[in-house]
């Protein structure tokens, strides 16, 4: 009884070690192999059979695609419009969020619930008429125009999330603030925010990567190609090499999602915490 | 104004609370920058792509009249049908998956953690990794996989192993079941946190009842850890089924629509008929499907929330 007890778990911790290594092989695989791309010759690339490592692991992929392509410029556009949006966002969804945790009024139920709406909307339906907008306002190839939509699409969502955080601090403590003489904007400036910090980390980088990946709407809004951040960059990439430059679009993928990963890797405390907000009660 | 109020309640205890949570709040003030974008960059947009669907407007011209005429050629067109029924096929063998590999990961990890085993934090952060990765990015790295020339290496792996090689993306029905399987290695993070975080929320009670019950492990998922998650489990399956639905950038870098149309769902429908045969009245019709759908599936997500809060 006992060694039979015994062998089942055993059993079954074999079992979960080979189910461990099926995912991490059909998780990482992709990811290696587009690596291991990305360091090869031409020669390499045409080996039959291929090679599954590179001859060496010389950067040059890397540097013909950072200066003759020019990705760093996608990549500090990138930068540069999801800095835009975080600061964006945060700004209009700290007071939306305050005023929906502390604030009673009518409607103020189902107002969040339309609002959580417009995060379940494609992009491409409002991506249609604002494309003919900005091109009446000429703000087509704008990174402003791009940053606006970019806050409205991922507004939604922060609120919903810095309104559970704000949401735990005891009421008392904000309202001995304003019984004290502090105005409600000094109260969030001097008591809220410092307490939700964590929650505006974890919304920041939730930001910074859906941002960065953000495809649909520069894809329609931006045909000039110093204006384009990474990911549309890739794809106008792709539509300009040919086959014979796949180790130039494996390096240049490569480029486009170390960030994110290592962002992913290091802070995924901070990330799961936001994606699991609301779905899962605390 | 507020530093008035407040200074004249000190010495009113009896009424402060009144005081501050009625008089000196501003709720729209509050409200109004997130708001007017909102109204601007969403309300806005969708209200207009409705108006237009009702159009014949084109994207070459400014002239239009109104005409039900845009509606009529959507759902009299053959090709729309097939549309639908290659979203439909997409989406849902997707999340099936997504829920299926995800759950079983989540799983998985949970009890390796329990066992002390090693390696489940790296499985954990191995699995969650394509959640980061721009979906563009992914339809590249899979068409790098799906190479069909013969330094591809799916296919010289197939072979090596005495398969046939595939056409992955070449065939048809082939290139709509493997454009489904890299969205299946794109979602599956999703699902997987979301359980994963469910199953944390399981008493221990209420399993442990059930070791001494003596239940296998397959009842044990089926009759007391999925009843008792269920409401995760409904909001992880919505979010799939909207998130996959609204996918757009895998596609256009994996098989953009092709080949022939046998990869177009219906974002890329409406896109194609918008950018390309630049036929503004039809394509905002698609769009407007696609919208209701939407508006159909986040108001179940919403309701599956109100009851999880």
């Amino acid at each position: 009884m006992y060694m039979s007890v015994k062998r089942k778990s055993v059993l079954t911790k074999i079992s979960l070690y080979l189910f461990y290594i099926f995912v991490s092989v059909f998780f990482l695989f992709p990811l290696l192999w587009t690596l291991s791309l990305s360091f090869k010759t031409i020669p390499e690339l045409y080996r039959i059979p291929p090679s599954i490592l590179p001859d060496s692991f010389a950067f040059d992929n890397y540097k013909y695609v950072i200066f003759q392509v020019n990705l760093l410029s996608g990549v500090w556009n990138s930068i540069k419009i999801t800095l835009g949006t975080i600061i964006g966002t945060l700004a209009i969804t700290i007071p939306a969020a305050y005023c929906f945790s502390r604030m009673k009024f009518r409607f103020s139920k189902p107002l969040q619930f339309i609002i959580l709406m417009f995060q379940m909307i494609s992009p491409l339906v409002v991506v249609v008429p604002l494309y003919r907008y900005f091109s009446m306002l000429n703000l087509l190839n704008s990174h402003t125009g791009l940053i606006c939509i970019y806050i409205a699409t991922s507004a939604p969502f922060q609120v919903w999330f810095l309104k559970s955080f704000i949401d735990t601090i005891p009421k008392e403590l904000d309202e001995a603030a304003v019984i004290d003489g502090c105005s409600r904007p000094q109260t969030v400036v001097k008591i809220i925010l410092p307490v939700i910090a964590p929650g505006i980390f974890s919304a920041v980088l939730l930001i910074f990567i859906l941002s960065w990946s953000q495809f649909i709407i520069p894809y329609i809004l931006i045909d000039t190609p110093s204006k384009m951040p990474i990911a549309t960059m890739l794809v106008n990439l792709q539509s300009t090499l040919s086959q014979i430059t796949t180790h130039y679009l494996a390096s240049a993928s490569i480029v486009a999602i170390l960030p994110t990963i290592i962002l992913f890797v290091f802070l995924q405390k901070y990330i799961v915490a936001a994606l699991t907000a609301g779905a899962v009660k605390g | 104004m507020t530093k008035q109020i407040s200074s004249s309640t000190k010495n009113e205890s009896m009424h402060k609370k009144n005081v501050i949570s009625r008089s000196n709040q501003r709720p729209f003030l509050w409200l109004l920058p997130l708001l007017s974008f909102l109204f601007l960059f969403f309300l806005l947009p969708c209200i207009d792509v409705i108006r237009t669907s009702f159009t014949n407007a084109s994207m070459t011209s400014t002239d239009y009249k109104y005409t039900l005429n845009s509606y009529i050629r959507v759902f009299q067109d053959p090709s729309f049908l097939n549309v639908l029924w290659i979203t439909l096929f997409f989406v849902a063998v997707s999340v099936v998956f997504q829920f299926v590999f995800g759950f079983a990961i989540a799983l998985a990890v949970d009890h390796g953690e329990k066992k002390n085993m090693y390696g489940t934090v790296l499985t954990r952060t191995i699995s969650l990794i394509s959640w980061a990765i721009p979906g563009v990015a992914i339809g590249i790295i899979w068409k790098l996989l799906y190479s069909e020339s013969q330094s591809g290496i799916l296919n010289y792996l197939l072979t090596s192993m005495g398969f046939h090689s595939i056409a992955f993306l070449t065939n048809p029905f082939l290139a709509l079941i493997f454009m489904t399987l890299a969205n299946v290695w794109r979602g599956t993070a999703q699902s997987m946190i979301l359980l994963y975080a469910g199953l944390k929320t399981v008493s221990i009670e209420v399993i442990e009842a059930s070791d001494v019950d003596g239940a296998g492990p397959f009842r044990k998922i089926l009759s007391i850890i999925v009843p008792s998650m269920k409401s995760v489990i409904m909001i992880n399956i919505l979010l799939n089924i909207i998130n996959t639905f609204n996918t757009f950038d895998m596609i256009m870098s994996l098989t953009g629509g092709g080949p022939g149309r046998s990869t177009e769902v219906l974002v890329l429908s409406s896109y194609r008929t918008i950018f390309q045969q630049l036929d503004l009245g039809k394509g905002s019709a698609i769009a407007v499907v696609l919208l209701v759908i939407n508006i159909v599936f986040a108001s179940l997500y919403i309701r599956a929330n109100r009851e999880e809060n």
